[in-house]
């Protein structure tokens, strides 16, 4: 089960409104490398994940990354709070967003579209997903890097983008260390001869 | 099933943990022979070196040797010493330990830590709900009144650090 800690993992605070990064950010709330799909992929791998320690390390980065989505639904909500409708009038980028969702935090991509679950997957067997999970890691760094460009201009933005990205790297160290793992599991000679998330264990030749 | 194949003997007779103790700073160790077809990232041998806690919580990372930045923005500003900021930062600590853990779960001294972190992070907690207010639902049962309704939410901006 989860329980909601009423603060977030690292502070945001951003003090200048600025509604078409807004609209940029929004993307890493729920857009094809985001957190929210970030959060679903692990959690739900847990479940064919064979071995208990990487069903711990599945259950705890995918809960990290609920935190994650928080941060950035919150740098999202602070960047557009107290907008007039000239200041909307004037961000075309912002103003897309803005006539289908006002300024609430809805799950889409910075180009429109909402979170899809095709952006994510979950095949059942241990080394297909967790290399899934490198890439997934390796695709949300990348969104970081691209939407620290955009924000520079902003400390108060970059400063948590920057504290989200290096998560992603360290995210990436640990799936690696579990590929080892259930690496240890398999049969030296041919990992893939099985699916020892399907398959039932074979007998020793 | 399979025909057995003579392994190669290994350069020099070293061995994995040999191999930790002679990466450079940042690198891990790798075994001496590796599998085809299967993505491989190198060890991290132990969890030394460490920041100290508020500075891992800055850099979002524990450890120096992961701490990769983007050459846009490499000195974050520091995070002020406040008391929402210093209980974070335990926070912070025992998740890096935990995920560490996860892949490590052998490693005594990161263990020795990891318990060690707990046991701050809970005098902490203890003192930050007493004087500011519940941290989860069921803290608000300690005060006179059920604050567990009180804003600030923390997605909120605050005039606060």
């Amino acid at each position: 089960m989860f329980m909601y800690q009423k603060k977030l993992q690292y502070p945001v605070r951003i003090r200048n409104t600025n509604p078409a990064l807004a609209a940029q950010i929004i993307s890493q709330y729920g857009g094809p490398d985001g957190e929210l799909g970030a959060s679903l992929r692990y959690l739900s791998q847990r479940y064919s994940m064979p071995y208990p320690d990487v069903q711990a390390l599945l259950t705890d980065i995918g809960t990290e990354e609920l935190g994650h989505m928080e941060m950035v639904a919150a740098i999202v909500h602070q960047l557009t709070r107290n907008l007039t409708d000239d200041q909307i009038e004037k961000n075309p980028g912002f103003a897309a967003y803005f006539v289908d969702h006002t300024t609430g935090v809805y799950p889409a991509a910075a180009a429109g579209f909402p979170w899809n679950a095709a952006s994510m997957a979950v095949k059942g067997d241990p080394i297909c997903d967790l290399t899934e999970d490198l890439a997934a890691e390796q695709k949300a760094r990348v969104t970081y890097d691209n939407i620290l460009r955009l924000a520079k201009d902003d400390p108060d933005v970059t400063d948590v983008i920057r504290f989200l990205r290096e998560r992603e790297i360290v995210h990436f160290q640990r799936f690696g260390a579990a590929i080892e793992q259930v690496r240890q599991h398999l049969d030296t000679r041919n990992v893939y001869y099985t699916n020892p998330a399907f398959d039932p264990k074979p007998a020793v030749e | 099933m399979f025909i057995e194949i003579e392994k190669p003997s290994k350069p020099n007779g070293t061995q994995p943990d040999d191999a930790c103790q002679t990466c450079e700073r940042g690198l891990g160790s790798l075994p001496d022979c590796g599998p085809f077809a299967v993505p491989f990232v190198a060890k991290q041998a132990s969890a030394n070196p460490r920041y100290g806690d508020l500075q891992a919580l800055d850099y979002g990372t524990l450890f120096p040797d992961l701490n990769l930045p983007f050459h846009l923005k490499i000195n974050p500003a520091e995070l002020a010493d406040t008391p929402l900021n210093q209980l974070r930062a335990l926070d912070f600590v025992i998740l890096e330990l935990g995920l560490y853990l996860d892949t490590h779960p052998y490693d005594a001294e990161a263990f020795s830590l990891f318990q060690n972190y707990v046991a701050l992070e809970k005098t902490a907690r203890e003192n930050y709900v007493a004087q500011f207010g519940p941290l989860s639902q069921k803290d608000a049962g300690l005060g006179g009144a059920y604050a567990w309704v009180k804003g600030p939410w923390p997605w909120q901006y605050s005039e606060e650090v």
